[in-house]
């Protein structure tokens, strides 16, 4: 412990610099939770697909990804991002560390809410898209207007929490080099050498936000049996 | 051969060196998981206000703040609180990620103990509290052996995601299958054959875990 160094926890400027690591972090779920949205998405409708060569691989990736760490995946593409852009997009070609890392993390996410959305599309009554052909619906046409809008509503709880398990894995990301919450911390006690408080106090903002949300969620499931069987459907994904 | 790295370093990297860091990791801290996860999840469904207290406490900031946070905490933290938990550098490494691993799934197995007690029937504990059996007693022969095969599955997802989870454990330098791939990676510069083949690793742990704990979960269903 180091009690001469509590006097950086009320700095202005040192607060400062963690408030910016913590709109970092923000800023990384969100782009991560953005981006793993469409792609989780895309693979959730190929997963539903009627030809067995759409349904089986996408079955394939989701498994397979799901079943990697996802701090793997992150370490893959923050540290060797650019030199897998290189053959498609030139030489010159680099990627920041950010971006990889939000790759990584957004790669892993999509797998997990591919089984969410996966989830919520399944537990719809069948009738809704048997009336949905019946009144004339295209097949994309009964996804978009009829059971998707229908399915998300169900999804919102289940995302909500992969979206705390997300703002946790920001720590990973900032693991390999870029600026976050953990990062801030990290800055601070290389040059004060007071891991424990600087530590402790990033991981009070990290419980703020996560309970936060772990809360809201809850209390939006509560009552709706439909979004709690969505979220048990994909709860392999619930620790993280 | 592109993938001959896998075994280029024989018992000392990849495999089976970082292979067997991982298993041992995994379940060693799983078993520390279920004591502390069942401790954790008596005290919520204690009767006495102060024990509930300590025992949300626990899972809630457990539950809620990074890993890496928690294992950089233990690893930077323990020494200078005076807590040593080995001399050897490595052996400590290993000792702080084995601590960590189990202090934040202990949460969330306390999480699943805790669903499984509450979902035994009142009456039992009833009944076998007016038969004369202290709280104790119930707890031991009634109400825990009852709660077991609702909770088996979801720890065997909790089991699944510490697997996966012992990659951090590289972050504080412990020599597991991610270290052993870093490693090798470092050392010929073939990222995509070194992660692959770490990735290779972690899936022939991961996958007949997961099939395992789908099928046990189907089983159970049936019974039930």
């Amino acid at each position: 412990m180091r009690p001469d160094t509590w006097h950086l926890f009320t700095n202005p400027s040192v607060l400062g610099f963690f408030l910016g690591g913590f709109g970092q972090t923000i800023f990384i779920s969100i782009a991560a939770i953005a981006l793993s949205f469409a792609l989780g998405l895309l693979l959730a409708l190929a997963r539903l697909s009627r030809s067995r060569w759409v349904r089986w691989p996408a079955t394939g990736c989701i498994e397979i990804v799901r079943a990697l760490p996802v701090y793997l995946l992150i370490v893959y593409f923050g540290i060797k991002g650019s030199s897998l852009g290189k053959p498609f997009l030139g030489p010159d070609f680099d990627m920041p560390r950010f971006w990889g890392g939000v790759i990584g993390l957004s790669l892993y996410t999509s797998a997990v809410l591919a089984e969410i959305i996966r989830a919520g599309i399944v537990s719809l009554p069948r009738g809704q898209t048997e009336a949905a052909r019946a009144l004339g619906f295209g097949p994309i046409g009964t996804m978009r207007l009829i059971l998707l809008p229908q399915a998300l509503r169900l999804m919102v709880p289940a995302m909500m929490s992969q979206l705390t398990t997300i703002i946790k894995d920001t720590s990973l990301v900032g693991q390999i080099g870029v600026f976050e919450l953990y990062r801030s911390a990290r800055i601070i006690y290389t040059q004060y050498f007071n891991p424990i408080e600087a530590l402790l106090f990033v991981s009070f903002l990290y419980f703020g936000i996560c309970f936060t949300l772990s809360q809201f969620s809850r209390r939006l499931e509560l009552g709706n049996q439909d979004a709690q069987r969505v979220r048990k459907a994909a709860l392999r994904s619930e620790v993280a | 051969m592109p993938f001959g790295i896998i075994f280029e370093y024989p018992d000392q990297y990849l495999f089976p060196g970082g292979l067997w860091v991982t298993i041992e990791l995994s379940v060693v801290s799983l078993l520390g998981s279920l004591v502390l996860g069942t401790v954790i999840a008596l005290f919520r469904i204690s009767p006495l206000t102060p024990f509930r207290v300590i025992g949300v406490a626990y899972v809630e900031f457990f539950r809620n703040t990074p890993l890496l946070v928690q294992l950089f905490f233990l690893f930077f933290g323990l020494p200078l609180l005076g807590i040593r938990l080995s001399d050897d550098a490595f052996e400590f490494n290993f000792r702080a990620a084995l601590l960590g691993l189990t202090l934040y799934h202990g949460a969330y197995v306390a999480e699943v103990v805790r669903s499984g007690l509450l979902g035994v029937d009142r009456g039992q504990i009833e009944a076998a509290r007016s038969l004369g059996l202290s709280y104790a007693q119930m707890l031991r022969f009634v109400q825990l052996p009852q709660s077991f095969r609702v909770v088996i599955p979801p720890l065997g997802n909790i089991f699944t995601a510490l697997v996966k989870n012992t990659s951090l454990a590289t972050t504080i330098g412990v020599a597991e299958l991610l270290n052993a791939g870093e490693v090798v990676e470092s050392r010929t510069f073939r990222a995509i054959e070194a992660y692959g083949a770490v990735a290779v690793l972690y899936l022939a742990l991961v996958l007949p875990l997961a099939a395992g704990v789908n099928w046990l979960e189907r089983r159970l269903q049936v019974v039930r």
